[in-house]
């Protein structure tokens, strides 16, 4: 492994991150803000440590797979770090595993937060903030992607490893497109967001932070309430038709756009997705009602809130579900589990792998009751290989198996078992809030330093697809 | 790119990084001891002023009290000196107005003590009031209270801000001492990536020119030492080359 192309794309990693800095920075010094200087010298430390391994290491036309892994979890890793910077620097509720959770939970698009108090930071670091999910939305490596140059092989290298299996299956254009399509639903659907919010009477400034936790399905809000501070109807019906789009697939988006056959309403993957999110939405607010929670209006209004944030890995709350009935919370929990679509901006486990694995076991009753009988695993009318399915049911093992140990382990630190439980769900899955202590109102604070930095394992490894992270600890079988 | 420039570059980087972070700790430090001159000149100073004030009427109470026990002249001593005393403090703290609402409490204070003087200028002794404490507790001690109880209003201002402002100080050295940790950190993690960046474009291509060198003349094969940048060491293996083909 060449260790020094990794660090030229590592380079390049850091110095996009330092665009935003810098864009934090002259928001710090318009507001006259205590920010400005953590924010210019974090800015600086990431223009630094980009530059030199540029200068030094020339461009490379090919990529090896392991070059490629080691690209994608060192840039994540280091993006972390560097993302962590202007936190540590200014204190406040800051510790030093309190801006690592915090920018983990960014970039990641996770949205669990340890602060107490939001409202109390300065508006420039709450842009950071915000920033850090729109940077990890799209993969801050696809980003760095789009400004290298053209004719070369190390794109689709690094693309292969950035994103699922089953992302790629729904692409049919080259590396370059799939860049420039990604990009342009990002940043239309971010704009689009922005627009809306504002008219339905969001200031600037909490459009565009919404937009941008939004669309990246993040969840961090400018406000301790969440979506609840605002108190309004369109501004939540915005809020979670955005949600759903940025939890479906970004090239079927683009698809629709153009007018191609290949498009969202024919996607068959999409509709089973969304039939789950309208049964859970007509399931918790019938439990709501009729458990005497809300009036009928209010149970609709919430719970489709709440299950769609969930649904697409958002995390933004209207309500505080650690409140709500048993059965609600169960449903919320299978939703975190599920996650949002693969080709969007989602983490975790991903739809497209649940839908394969209730198919796979409706293939397998059908071979029993007909043991001779040659029956392919079709998904949107296309069969659908062995090796994926088998990759799935793989993953969802390995997946559910992380959430044991990491739940295990919280329970080590004395965590109560509601609590870790989901906060590994939620975490894992980058959603955000789990139940217990880390409900949609609470926060990670009172989680013990050690816990919060598996939590933050968590995050990375679903936001990696797991077995990216893995890849790199059995270094040796590369050979 | 020439060597000299990436080795230069290298360097001018890191020094960058050091100078960055020594001013970015100067500045910090500046300006925590800026806010711990504006703690003593804001608040402090006004504190001190309003414990004044209050001991000033104290004893102009007494001095009062004096006066209407018939002793008027210990009374009156009493009285100008604490009145001097006051006005003394009342001016410091007029002068050193420094937090919101806190004009708001001199103006009180003045007009509460303006009102209570008025009530203790005029003589006593040898009047209706000798003796009288219905007059001092209906006509005075309501003015001597209010007059107290804004002093104290503005003592609380101030050291409630005292108190605020330390807070921030705790902040304000800790934004002052992380950039310095933050550097040795990065400065540790770029001397191990320059030093990396080094070995590999420098040492290695002068390591390869030599066993290339070694091996063509022992076995006589054309001379190619793999450099791949595009710096001095590959200008090194053409001109090896050149000169090879001349020979």
């Amino acid at each position: 492994m060449r260790v020094e192309i990794v660090l030229r794309y590592v380079g390049l990693v850091l110095i996009f991150n330092a665009v935003f800095l810098f864009i934090s920075f002259l928001l710090a010094l318009y507001l006259s803000e205590t920010t400005d200087i953590p924010l210019l010298y974090s800015m600086l430390i990431a223009l630094i440590f980009g530059l030199l391994p540029i200068i030094y290491v020339q461009q490379t036309s090919y990529i090896s797979i392991l070059e490629g892994i080691s690209i994608v979890v060192f840039g994540w890793i280091t993006t972390c770090l560097v993302g962590a910077l202007p936190y540590m620097l200014w204190g406040g509720e800051f510790s030093l595993i309190n801006a690592w959770f915090e920018s983990v939970s960014g970039f990641t698009t996770t949205g669990s937060t340890i602060l107490t108090d939001i409202e109390m930071l300065p508006k420039s670091l709450i842009f950071w903030r915000s920033s850090t999910h729109w940077i990890g939305g799209i993969g801050i490596i696809l980003f760095t992607l789009l400004i290298l140059p053209k004719s070369s092989t190390s794109k689709l290298t690094l693309l292969n490893t950035e994103m699922s299996k089953l992302a790629k299956a729904d692409f049919k254009y080259r590396a370059k497109e799939i860049l420039r399509i990604l990009l342009y639903v990002y940043l239309g659907l971010t704009l689009l967001e922005t627009v809306f919010l504002m008219i339905a009477g969001m200031s600037f400034f909490d459009a565009i932070n919404h937009s941008f936790a939004t669309i990246a399905t993040g969840g961090f809000s400018t406000k301790n309430l969440s979506i609840a501070h605002f108190n309004s109807v369109p501004i939540e019906i915005i809020i979670m038709a955005f949600m759903v789009l940025s939890g479906l697939h970004f090239g079927l988006i683009f698809n629709t756009i153009l007018g191609k056959s290949n498009n969202i309403f024919r996607s068959s993957v999409i509709r089973a997705f969304l039939i789950f999110l309208i049964v859970g939405i007509t399931l918790v607010s019938l439990k709501l009602y009729y458990n005497g929670t809300y009036t009928w209006w209010t149970s609709v209004r919430y719970a489709a809130f709440q299950v769609i944030s969930v649904g697409t890995t958002t995390g933004f709350a209207t309500a505080d579900s650690v409140e709500w009935p048993g059965f609600t919370r169960l449903i919320l929990i299978y939703f975190t589990i599920q996650c949002a679509m693969a080709g969007s901006t989602s983490g975790g486990m991903k739809f497209d792998r649940v839908w394969i694995f209730f198919k796979a076991i409706v293939k397998h009753v059908k071979i029993i009751q007909h043991p001779r009988a040659v029956i392919l695993l079709k998904v949107g009318g296309k069969a659908i290989d062995e090796d994926i399915v088998k990759d799935t049911m793989v993953f969802i093992i390995f997946y559910l198996f992380i959430i044991f140990i990491t739940t295990l382990l919280l329970t080590l630190l004395n965590v109560d078992m509601i609590t870790a439980f989901s906060s590994s769900v939620a975490t894992i899955g980058n959603v955000g809030p789990g139940f217990g202590e880390v409900g949609s109102m609470g926060n990670f604070s009172g989680l013990p330093d050690l816990g919060k930095f598996i939590l933050t394992i968590n995050m990375l490894l679903g936001r990696l697809e797991i077995f990216g992270i893995f890849s790199l600890f059995f270094i040796k079988s590369w050979r | 790119m020439k060597i000299k420039f990436k080795i230069l570059s290298g360097f001018i980087l890191i020094i960058m990084m050091l100078v960055i972070a020594g001013l970015v700790s100067i500045y910090e430090f500046s300006r925590l001891s800026k806010s711990v001159s504006t703690l003593i000149d804001d608040n402090y100073k006004t504190i001190e002023a309003s414990k004044t004030m209050i001991e000033a009427l104290e004893s102009e109470d007494s001095g009062i009290l004096l006066l209407l026990s018939g002793h008027w002249k210990e009374g009156r001593e009493i009285l100008y000196s604490a009145d001097s005393l006051f006005m003394t403090a009342f001016h410091i703290a007029k002068n050193n107005i420094t937090e919101t609402n806190e004009a708001k409490y001199i103006k009180q204070i003045d007009q509460s003590y303006l009102k209570f003087k008025e009530r203790w200028e005029p003589p006593i002794v040898g009047t209706t009031k000798e003796n009288s404490i219905d007059w001092y507790f209906t006509d005075l001690h309501d003015f001597f209270l209010a007059t107290k109880n804004n002093v104290r209003a503005l003592m609380i201002l101030n050291q409630d801000s005292m108190y605020q402002e330390s807070t921030k100080l705790k902040e304000k050295a800790h934004r002052a001492i992380m950039p310095g940790i933050i550097a040795i950190i990065a400065s540790l993690v770029f001397m191990i990536m320059f030093n990396f960046l080094i070995s590999r474009y420098y040492v290695k291509p002068i390591v390869d020119i030599i066993r290339t060198l070694k091996t063509h003349t022992s076995q006589s094969q054309s001379f190619d030492a793999g450099i791949v940048t595009n710096d001095e060491f590959k200008e090194l293996e053409k001109e090896i080359q050149n000169l090879i083909y001349r020979i």
